[in-house]
């Protein structure tokens, strides 16, 4: 019953998404061309790596703020440990992905071992990590790098953007996490009920605690294919990006307070935010339209599957 | 006592979405009585009295309150109407004082529309003295109330809009035996006040101690309206149940075979002070003791919720330090808990999944879960343990509490545990599902299994135990052998003071 209700969910969401490139392709006669989409495809990346563990952490009832600052953070390192302290490029973007996924840990920690409310405790650290990236840079931003290192970020593989090639991994192999694996059944019971989990002898701290370090190391990763495709780096990359990716999930269908939704949801969500951006903004839509437009298709695509899991589970 | 009844319900009918819950059933109440509503979960009393205080309506059948003939559109009509309800969960507002929750949305006015709050308080002290209530304050928060006192918050709210009729679910469901006399003592009160009381519950004793007429419902039909005087416990039980219930607390023969646990001086924090008991294979060992003596604390030490301080854990004659509930399970040993909605089932999901909670690794082949052994071994734990559900896919949460229980046990019984801790295995139980679940523990023991059974209900605790741990403020006060164990001498040992307790 359960998961019927939520194949209808997205199966909404998925012909929303049919409807809306219909019409914005409509709009524009530049929109829906295999470049465009394909570089659309690039933009959003970077939203997506952090909005796949996102699910995760949401689905276990929790959420992590402190995203865009992981990523802003990384990607100061990894010009300084390159630029200043001379590391060779490879070397320093690892370098600078470890201390991201050790922000990551830092929250699950903070979170399992003194009992913060996730909420509090990455709202904290997105200022924390904000204000070290800020610190660290100077406000001064780091460039030149050698030309191979944009091929993550500029180039492509196949014919595809290669960060898209990255994307599309992650989705499968976190879809088969959550959805197969004892883990994946672990993060659902938590979000539906901590208390009872515990009970049961499963592993909540750890859990918990890996998800959060998992959410750290993907905004790592989105950090310095950030750096790659806009060639620079700077303090303030990746504000607010935790809103956008809290936003694709939620309206992928997973629960915001635990217990529902899958990855599926989530890329079909990021999809059509996506679209609605590039496609209005081609049709001459100012932006502050474009973000009134998907407040508003948030709010009807939660509308729409409350009513049917009213219909469909009573 | 064969006064005119204040309302009469009259073939009421009720489905939900293909569902019949209830099928031409009658009832009536008369002013001045105590009529009890019998029957298993799922047999339409709640639906039924839910139709009475207007908060369903229903598709058939009428309601007359004082010879007229009625239609409840809302809560608001019954209330109206002379009928109030007490649910069992109780509606108060936990921020608000006393006097504050009984007057609301009923607040007396001053001129100008301000609310008169010295006549607030003072009605409200009225009316709780006219209950014996001396000791509450009507300034308190209700947060800082006991249940107890809580409900009699919302039996004070009934009469402050002058109720006739007063509609109780389970008012004993949740309270501890001082505080259910209390009860008692106040349902009289308003019995001889003239009020007409619906008094929903599962405990026979209280039945026959205050009830004048009791009617039974089943699989939402009616079954009998009687007077108390005609009917005995057994008569009530099979009536509920629809057949003979042969013995309440089939105690199993089973062979008592080697030490499997023991305890030596164990502690943790003041409610669980150097206790030192033994449990055998093919034991059940009871556990009584009144609410907050330490019962449910043993368990959660033994079970690694919260460790042990000091004190020695043996299990199989191997000494094991006890530091987390998945610990606990690697070393056999399953805790049913307490409260089963929170802290035993995730109720949204499926009973599939809830059976293979605890052993997931079981049904995995490295970290993919292996759906068909999974699904197969739920379908075989429905079947032995009789679970009444659509099919295993169906979530938890929409099951009778009997039946939710059962899943809890199955889902302890895949870790093939040597020591099952069960805590109230029966509370909020009906009769059938009790006596299945007793059925289930005889055979467990059979196989082998030690048992600890916790239990507030000490029919139970006797009907059961092969013997009797008592505890009381946080120590161990008695161990009694099966043959030796009256409710006296457990009684006795539930409320002996211990010295060292004040130290």
């Amino acid at each position: 019953m359960n998961w019927k209700s939520l194949l209808r969910h997205e199966t909404f969401l998925a012909l929303l998404l049919v409807v809306v490139l219909i019409v914005l392709s409509f709009q524009s006669d530049r929109f829906f061309t295999v470049s465009n989409l394909l570089n659309q495809g690039r933009l959003m990346t970077e939203i997506g790596l952090i909005a796949i563990a996102m699910t995760f952490v949401i689905a276990t009832g929790g959420i992590d703020l402190s995203v865009g600052s992981i990523l802003g953070l990384t990607a100061i390192l990894t010009g300084v440990f390159w630029q200043n302290i001379g590391m060779p490029l490879p070397l320093a973007a690892i370098a600078a992905i470890a201390v991201g996924t050790l922000a990551g840990f830092a929250n699950g920690a903070i979170i399992t071992r003194f009992n913060v409310p996730p909420l509090i405790a990455t709202l904290a650290t997105l200022a924390l990590y904000r204000g070290l990236a800020e610190g660290i840079s100077q406000a001064r931003s780091v460039r030149g790098y050698p030309d191979w290192f944009y091929v993550l970020g500029q180039g492509e593989v196949l014919g595809v953007p290669t960060q898209l090639w990255i994307l599309a991994a992650a989705a499968i192999i976190a879809s088969i996490i959550l959805a197969y694996t004892r883990w994946g059944r672990t993060v659902y019971a938590i979000g539906s009920n901590e208390v009872a989990s515990r009970f049961s002898g499963l592993s909540v701290e750890k859990t918990k605690l890996a998800l959060y370090t998992a959410s750290g190391f993907a905004a790592a990763v989105a950090g310095v294919i950030f750096v790659s495709r806009v060639s620079t780096t700077r303090s303030d990359m990746g504000t607010g990006i935790e809103l956008d990716a809290i936003t694709a999930v939620v309206l992928g269908g997973t629960s915001i307070f635990g217990g529902r939704g899958t990855i599926a949801g989530t890329m079909i969500g990021l999809c059509l935010i996506q679209a609605l951006k590039n496609g209005l903004s081609l049709a001459g839509v100012k932006g502050d339209g474009t973000i009134m437009l998907i407040g508003a298709v948030l709010i009807l695509a939660i509308l729409a599957s409350n009513l049917f899991e009213r219909s469909g589970t009573r | 006592m064969s006064a005119a009844p204040y309302v009469s319900l009259t073939g009421m009918s009720k489905s939900f979405v293909g569902v019949k819950a209830l099928k031409d059933v009658s009832f009536d109440v008369r002013p001045g009585e105590v009529h009890a509503l019998l029957g298993e979960n799922g047999a339409g009393k709640s639906t039924l009295i839910k139709m009475m205080s207007g908060l369903y309506s229903p598709d058939a059948g009428t309601i007359t309150v004082d010879g007229k003939d009625m239609k409840f559109a809302s809560t608001r009509d019954a209330s109206a109407a002379g009928i109030a309800t007490v649910y069992q969960e109780l509606l108060l507002f936990p921020e608000l004082t006393v006097a504050e929750n009984v007057f609301l949305g009923n607040y007396p006015r001053r001129p100008g529309g301000w609310i008169d709050w010295a006549e607030v308080r003072a009605r409200t002290r009225a009316l709780l003295d006219q209950l014996d209530t001396f000791d509450l304050d009507v300034d308190a928060k209700v947060l800082t109330l006991s249940v107890a006192q809580r409900q009699r918050v919302e039996i004070t709210k009934a009469l402050s809009k002058n109720a006739r009729i007063l509609i109780m679910d389970e008012p004993t469901a949740s309270l501890v035996e001082s505080d259910v006399q209390r009860l008692m003592a106040v349902v009289r009160q308003l019995r001889e006040r003239g009020v007409g009381i619906v008094y929903v519950s599962h405990r026979m004793p209280e039945i026959f101690a205050l009830a004048d007429r009791v009617t039974v419902l089943r699989d939402g039909g009616y079954v009998a309206t009687r007077d108390i005087g005609e009917v005995d416990e057994a008569q009530l039980v099979s009536m509920m149940v629809g057949r003979p219930i042969d013995s309440l607390f089939p105690k199993a023969d089973a062979k008592i075979g080697d030490t499997v646990l023991e305890v030596k001086n164990l502690n943790h924090g003041r409610h669980v002070q150097d206790i030192s008991f033994s449990l055998r294979r093919g034991e059940i060992l009871g556990v009584a003791g009144l609410v907050g003596s330490g019962r449910t604390e043993l368990a959660l030490t033994l079970f690694g919720m919260t460790p042990a301080t000091s004190g020695e854990i043996v299990l199989e004659g191997r000494t094991v330090a006890i530091t987390s509930p998945r610990q606990a399970r690697d070393l056999g040993i399953a805790y049913v808990p307490e409260d089963r909605g929170q802290q035993g089932l995730v109720k949204q999901m499926a009973i599939r999944k809830n059976v293979s909670m605890a052993s997931i690794e079981r049904f995995s082949a490295g970290i993919f879960i292996k759906a068909g052994a999974e699904a197969q071994r739920a379908l075989d734990a429905v079947k032995r343990l009789s679970v009444r559900c659509r099919n295993i896919a169906q979530p938890v949460g929409e099951l009778s509490g009997g039946n939710q229980q059962k899943v809890v046990i199955a889902k302890w019984l895949e870790t093939n545990p040597k020591v099952l801790i069960l805590d109230e295995p029966t509370r909020g139980v009906d009769v059938g599902a009790k006596a299945e679940i007793h059925t289930i523990m005889g055979e467990l023991v059979k196989q082998g299994v030690a048992i600890l059974m916790i239990s507030s209900e000490l029919p139970e605790v006797l009907g059961m135990s092969d013997r009797v741990l008592v505890i009381s403020g946080g120590r161990l006060t008695g161990e009694i052998d099966r043959a030796d164990a009256t409710p006296e001498r457990v009684g006795m040992a539930m409320t002996a003071h211990q010295s060292g307790e004040a130290a």
